[in-house]
């Protein structure tokens, strides 16, 4: 049976009340399973969250739960442990932690808590991105008021759990997204990744054990303790537990964050809840996961929201933002555009995505201008495949994922670039509303840092 | 040192079987199975490994994806592919060659590294023969002069990260940093301020490609026109392994030649860029003999060996030598028989006298990075004196221990002047709380360093009762740090020319003869007090100048880069110096020989003791004959008025240096330092100019606070100290 349509479980109650108000939170139920759960021992939290399927919901999709499992015992590592929660959402296409955090950061401060108990962590980092300046003002006035009420600090609800919750701002790097980046830059260091082994879970923040999820992951764990485990795995579908926020954008009526059960058909989401196409305009593509993943074709429209579903069409859920793309798209544009910000937000840390990235960019542009010659589109397609596995973190992959997909789908669209030696479109295509151009993410940099190509 | 049992474990590589330790490096495991991986990023000495730069991207059994072998360890059982047996890895080889070269300027026929680059190697046996990047290239302006020393061309960077890795994670000076992202990630300094700090010269070393290069080689050779002699630093008691690079007989730089006991791959700045003063302007080049009213007039050698035998002779065995330290073993021997059996005199100023005792607590200076906790003692700060010392004790922090300082600027503050009292205290379990709780574990530990960095006289027999009392084991060692390079083998060689410890030449009465050897002590003030003293005076100097004005004869005097003969470090490992270029004169060895001939001491012939083995082996620790005797120790300096001074001999300092113009800007810049409550107390705030003098007469310098520093006392380099008493009034100008 496929889940069909909204279901609200997060955002349960959010439409009707003010949650970022703590006694709101509360008449709904909220800070009970805190309650709970430092009464609750960690040993068996953790089997909860095992039991649940709750994947992270941050990218890369790996079930919480394990995560947690791999942190030593308190009694087993000299150093202190830590919790890090991931919100520096900058993803293009990705809005929903956002979202949560904005409207329910109650919900994300009780999953610090509890999470923090489940691992035997007393201090808890909220690495947010420098740019969500509204998110770090509600986050911290809750934060303030679960002081207030005990939930935070000291002695947490007559136990003798001690939390403490850091919210550090980030100063606008995609890369300090990257879980090991994210470490060095909360470390006062350049933010760049590190090579693991050792995972964080052993050596994470300032050597210490670290747990790293995403906002979302943490703020599904209230529920989890709420409902029990093996009740929430009963929401979605098979490996994919559970609901999930999808940020819907691109060429889409209704875009916003739908939070849906897993496995709920992509058709149903840009159609009935997203109300279609503007303008009753084809759909050209979708791309299901935040930009750096796969695009699907209006042909693969029906494939559900799940972790599976995505793997067996070859791309994949990612970050939970589906772009969607009508026919006024120029592929190449669209390539460039992608390409753009991976180049941009490549930390140059590794050989193949720093000048790869560079590259495609340059050979793009040249497509892009009609300028490129027979055997270039095999010459991008080749560099993307020279990154592809070959970096030291994703990012590179990320970059080269996507434009390889728009190639291999498009392709006839991308050598009508070259055999017509201009866009096909004529000057009629448009991207707007997919993904921001690069030089949106510039106004928000201090200085306004130039990224010269000389093309 | 109790060896733990090591697990060996089976790898695989390239189908070759090889057994290493479990936990080896992938690299280094491989290269014991005779696979070369190639590297760029890699480099041990610098900390974990980094995976950064891809080149040594391999296939592992089990693995779909390829790995960055660097960052891999010898598991059991583990199977590898390099490039030469893996389609795969050999395409990722490639592909990681082909990015680095997309925007490398490959200008390799006006590139200093040329011929001795890891990466035009690897592109010629690995990478692309042509470019499929038609594009043009990044550029950055070229070459930017991060310091005097060192330029910096960022085209061609590869970003490996060694250099910035060097600065944080070594020298940990944190000076040379990575700025922007992506493609346009580049090099620099931090702030853009010139790299400023005692270690910067090894990052030119450590660049794998022509992007930060010696300013002072640009240009001036090429790998197959030059010769690269082994030999060891002759410029501080650490006795770095080095070689010396010529051309057409001119020393054109100096290189690390890694000693992994003594130096682990590093120098210091001076020991990098001094060689220079080979071609100071006012070197001696001819003997020099006192013409009376007319000063000095140039005359032959025949003439100055007959002049020096006559003062000596006439001295009737009132004879004093000053030594300066750097003299080879030969030399200091040849002086020492010249006086003790020729002349009969019995009186040297020795810059260094350490008693043998500390040799019963010898170890290789590579123990520090594995002791468990370390004690440094004394107010000459160690870098300036032994710098690669400083390098092993941050190691030691890095890597797990505590470092426990005593003194004026230490963790445990002192007054100046009282490290043989705080030994004594340690060694009897007493003192403030801090010190005993020091004590404690000093004695709990089994793997101690102690360095001792002050100019204490006795400060050899007071370590040596200090490492006995804790108990120093095996796997613990002691370093004395001495003043000169060679002050342990000039003491050795100046008591076997004769009997007993001789005297000290301190007194009223006039001296027959006094010789000088060298220009270290002929710029020693108490040699200078000597000298007027002296009937008859004969120095050797390399350079020309005031020091030598109150010489009867004065001989050209070899530099460290222009002899044969043995040295004796810190440790006391004896290493072997060589003649890397001629003197511009007859070697000073030589003319001893004829004035010994003279004398009727036969001198000739003299052959080095050390061997020329590549790395010389630290000699087995010594018996310690009885516990030495407990002296009580005086404490202080002396009370007076306004602040204590400590005055410290900057690294950067000395005759041959001062006479390296890409040095200057690392002399220290005219600055006191000052204790942050004294300096709070006079209003004074770092960078503010101050009066430093007593009674209102005072000569100007700029501050400097620093939080360790002890209240009450003010810091100083000697250089900057002339005239100033041993306490002084600092006022904000
Ligand atoms: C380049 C890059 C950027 C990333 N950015 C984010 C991000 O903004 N937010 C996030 O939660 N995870 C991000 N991730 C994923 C994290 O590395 C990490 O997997 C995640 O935070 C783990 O949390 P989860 O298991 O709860 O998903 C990024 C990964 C990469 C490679
Ligand atoms: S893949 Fe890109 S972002 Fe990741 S480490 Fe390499 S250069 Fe940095
Ligand atoms: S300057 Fe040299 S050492 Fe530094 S990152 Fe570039 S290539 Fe590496
Ligand atoms: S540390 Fe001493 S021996 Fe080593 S290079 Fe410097 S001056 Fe020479
Ligand atoms: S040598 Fe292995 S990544 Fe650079």
């Amino acid at each position: 049976m496929t889940p069909s349509g909204l279901h609200e479980v997060l955002l349960r109650h959010a439409d009707e009340r003010d949650l970022t108000k703590r006694a709101e939170y509360e008449a709904v139920g909220g800070y009970r399973a805190l309650t709970t759960a430092l009464r609750t021992d960690p040993g068996e939290l953790v089997e909860s969250l095992l039991a649940s399927g709750l994947r992270g919901r941050g990218g890369a999709g790996f079930p919480m739960g394990r995560k947690a499992s791999f942190i030593p015992k308190p009694d087993q590592t000299p150093n202190p442990i830590y919790l890090t929660v991931n919100a520096d959402e900058s993803e293009p296409g990705t809005f929903k932690d956002r979202e949560l955090m904005l409207r329910i950061p109650h919900a994300v401060i009780e999953g610090i808590v509890i999470t923090c108990h489940a691992i035997g962590a007393e201090t808890a980092f909220v690495y947010l991105r420098g740019e969500y300046a509204t998110e770090f003002d509600v986050m911290a006035a809750a934060l303030d008021e679960a002081h207030e009420a005990g939930y935070v600090g000291p002695g947490i609800a007559g136990t003798d759990t001690n939390v403490t919750i850091v919210i550090h701002r980030g100063a606008g790097a995609y890369i300090c997204g990257e879980e090991t980046a994210l470490l060095e830059s909360l470390e006062g260091k350049r933010g760049q990744p590190r090579s693991k082994p050792p995972f964080p879970a052993i050596s994470g923040v300032y050597a210490s054990p670290t747990l790293i999820n995403n906002v979302e992951t943490i703020a599904t764990v209230p529920t989890i303790v709420g409902m029990g485990g093996e009740e929430y795995a009963k929401l979605g579908v098979e490996n994919s537990a559970g609901t999930r926020l999808f940020s819907l954008s691109g060429n889409v009526v209704k875009g916003g964050n739908y939070e849906l059960e897993l496995g709920t058909p992509l058709r149903e989401l840009i159609y009935d809840l997203g109300g279609g196409i503007p303008d009753g305009r084809a759909l050209k593509a979708v791309i299901p996961g935040g930009s750096s993943v796969p695009v699907l074709t209006a042909d693969e429209v029906d494939t559900a929201l799940d972790f599976d579903a995505m793997a067996q069409a070859g791309t994949m859920l990612g970050s939970g933002a589906v772009i969607v793309i009508d026919e006024r798209a120029c592929m190449v544009q669209l390539g460039l555009r992608v390409a753009q910000f991976y180049m941009h937000e490549s930390c140059g840390k590794c050989t193949p995505c720093r000048e790869g990235t560079r590259w495609m960019v340059q050979i793009l542009r040249k497509l892009e201008a009609g300028e490129a010659e027979q055997g270039e589109l095999d010459l991008l397609l080749n560099v993307c495949d020279r990154i592809l596995g070959n970096c030291l973190c994703p990012l590179g992959d990320a970059a080269a994922m996507p434009i390889a997909s728009y190639v291999a789908k498009f392709r006839e669209e991308y050598q009508r670039h070259i055999d017509e030696g201009g866009c096909p479109f004529g000057g009629e295509s448009s991207l707007e509303g997919v993904v921001a151009p690069v030089d949106q993410h510039h106004a928000h940099l201090r200085g306004q840092i130039e990224v010269p190509i000389h093309a | 040192m109790s060896a733990p049992a090591v697990e060996l474990v089976t790898v695989n590589v390239d189908g070759r079987e090889v057994q290493v330790p479990k936990g080896t490096g992938m690299i280094e495991t491989a290269l014991a199975a005779g696979v070369e991986i190639p590297v760029f990023c890699y480099e041990p000495r610098l900390g974990p490994p980094v995976g950064a730069c891809r080149m040594c991207l391999c296939e592992v059994e089990g693995m779909p994806k390829l790995q960055a072998a660097c960052t891999l360890t010898a598991q059991d059982g583990m199977e590898l592919r390099s490039a030469q047996t893996s389609a795969k890895a050999a395409e990722g080889q490639n592909a990681v060659l082909e990015f680095i070269l997309l925007n490398h300027p490959l200008d390799c026929p006006d590139c200093d590294k040329g011929g001795e680059c890891p990466l035009q190697d690897l592109t010629f046996r690995w990478g692309p023969s042509n470019t499929r990047m038609h594009f043009p290239k990044r550029t950055f302006e070229k070459p930017i002069p991060i310091s005097p020393t060192i330029s910096l061309d960022r085209e061609r960077c590869i970003l490996c990260y060694r250099c910035t890795r060097f600065s944080e994670g070594v020298s940990e000076d944190l000076q040379l940093v990575a700025a922007h992202r992506g493609a346009q990630s580049i090099i620099t300094t931090f702030e853009e301020e010139p790299y400023r700090a005692h270690f910067s010269g090894n990052v030119t070393e450590l660049c794998p490609v022509g992007a930060l290069l010696p300013s002072t080689y640009r240009f001036r050779a090429r790998p197959w026109e030059i010769d690269n002699t082994p030999t060891v630093c002759g410029l501080c008691p650490v006795g770095c392994n080095t070689w010396a690079t010529t051309r057409e007989g001119k020393v054109q730089r100096i290189l690390s030649r890694n000693h992994p006991e003594v130096d682990d791959g590093w120098l210091c700045d001076k020991g990098r860029f001094t060689f220079d003063h080979l071609r100071a302007e006012d070197r001696l080049r001819e003997p020099l003999v006192r013409v009376r009213r007319r000063g000095f007039e140039a005359v032959g050698y025949d003439d100055a060996v007959r002049e020096v035998a006559r003062g000596l002779r006439e001295a009737g065995g009132s004879v004093a030598i000053a030594f300066s330290g750097g003299e080879t073993v030969e030399q200091a021997s040849a002086l020492a028989r010249l006086v003790r059996q020729g002349l009969g005199g019995d009186a040297a100023i020795l810059p260094d006298d350490l008693d043998p005792a500390v040799d019963a607590f010898r170890a290789p200076l590579s123990a520090i990075r594995d002791a468990e906790i370390c004690l440094v003692l004394g107010d000459e700060p160690v870098m300036e004196r032994a710098p690669i010392v400083d390098l092993w004790l941050r190691a030691a922090r890095r890597a797990g221990a505590e470092v426990v300082t005593v003194g004026p600027a230490g963790s445990v503050s002192t007054p100046p002047g009282s490290a043989a009292a705080t030994s004594a205290e340690l060694a009897g379990g007493g003192g403030s709380d801090e010190l005993r709780d020091a004590g404690r574990r000093l004695r709990e530990a089994s793997r101690v360093a102690i360095v001792w960095s002050g100019d204490d006289h006795d400060s050899g027999r007071r370590a040596a009762t200090l490492a006995a009392s804790l108990g120093l084991g095996d796997g613990s060692g002691l370093y004395v740090l001495p003043r000169s390079p060679n002050g342990r083998g000039v003491a050795q060689a100046w008591y076997e020319a004769g009997e007993g410890r001789g005297f000290d030449p301190s007194g009223e009465e006039e001296l027959g003869a006094l010789i000088v050897s060298g220009d270290e002590a002929a710029y020693d003030p108490r040699v200078a007090q000597l000298a007027e003293r002296a009937r008859f005076v004969f120095a050797t100097s390399m350079f020309t100048g005031d020091h030598t004005l109150w010489a009867h004869v004065v001989a050209p005097g070899t530099s460290y880069l222009e002899r044969d003969g043995t040295v004796v470090n810190l440790e006391g490992r004896a290493q072997r110096q060589r003649r890397v270029v001629d003197p511009p004169h007859l070697d000073e060895l030589e003319l001893l020989a004829r004035v010994g001939t003279e004398l009727g001491v036969p001198i000739a012939p003299w052959a080095a003791e050390a061997t020329v083995d590549d790395h010389a082996e630290l000699a087995p620790r010594a018996q310690l004959e009885a516990p030495p005797e407990f002296a009580p120790a005086a404490s202080t300096n002396g009370a007076g008025p306004g602040l204590e001074l400590v005055v410290y001999r900057p690294l950067f300092s000395g005759p041959g240096v001062e006479r390296v113009e890409s040095l200057a800007f690392q002399r220290p810049a005219p600055e006191i330092e000052l204790a942050h409550a004294d300096a709070q107390a006079r209003g004074i705030a770092t960078g503010d100019t101050v009066t430093v003098g007593l009674n209102g007469s005072g000569r100007a310098l700029r501050a400097a606070v620093r939080r360790k520093l002890r209240p009450g006392v003010a810091r100083i380099a000697a250089e900057h100290a002339d005239g100033l008493g041993s306490h002084v009034e600092v006022t904000k100008a």
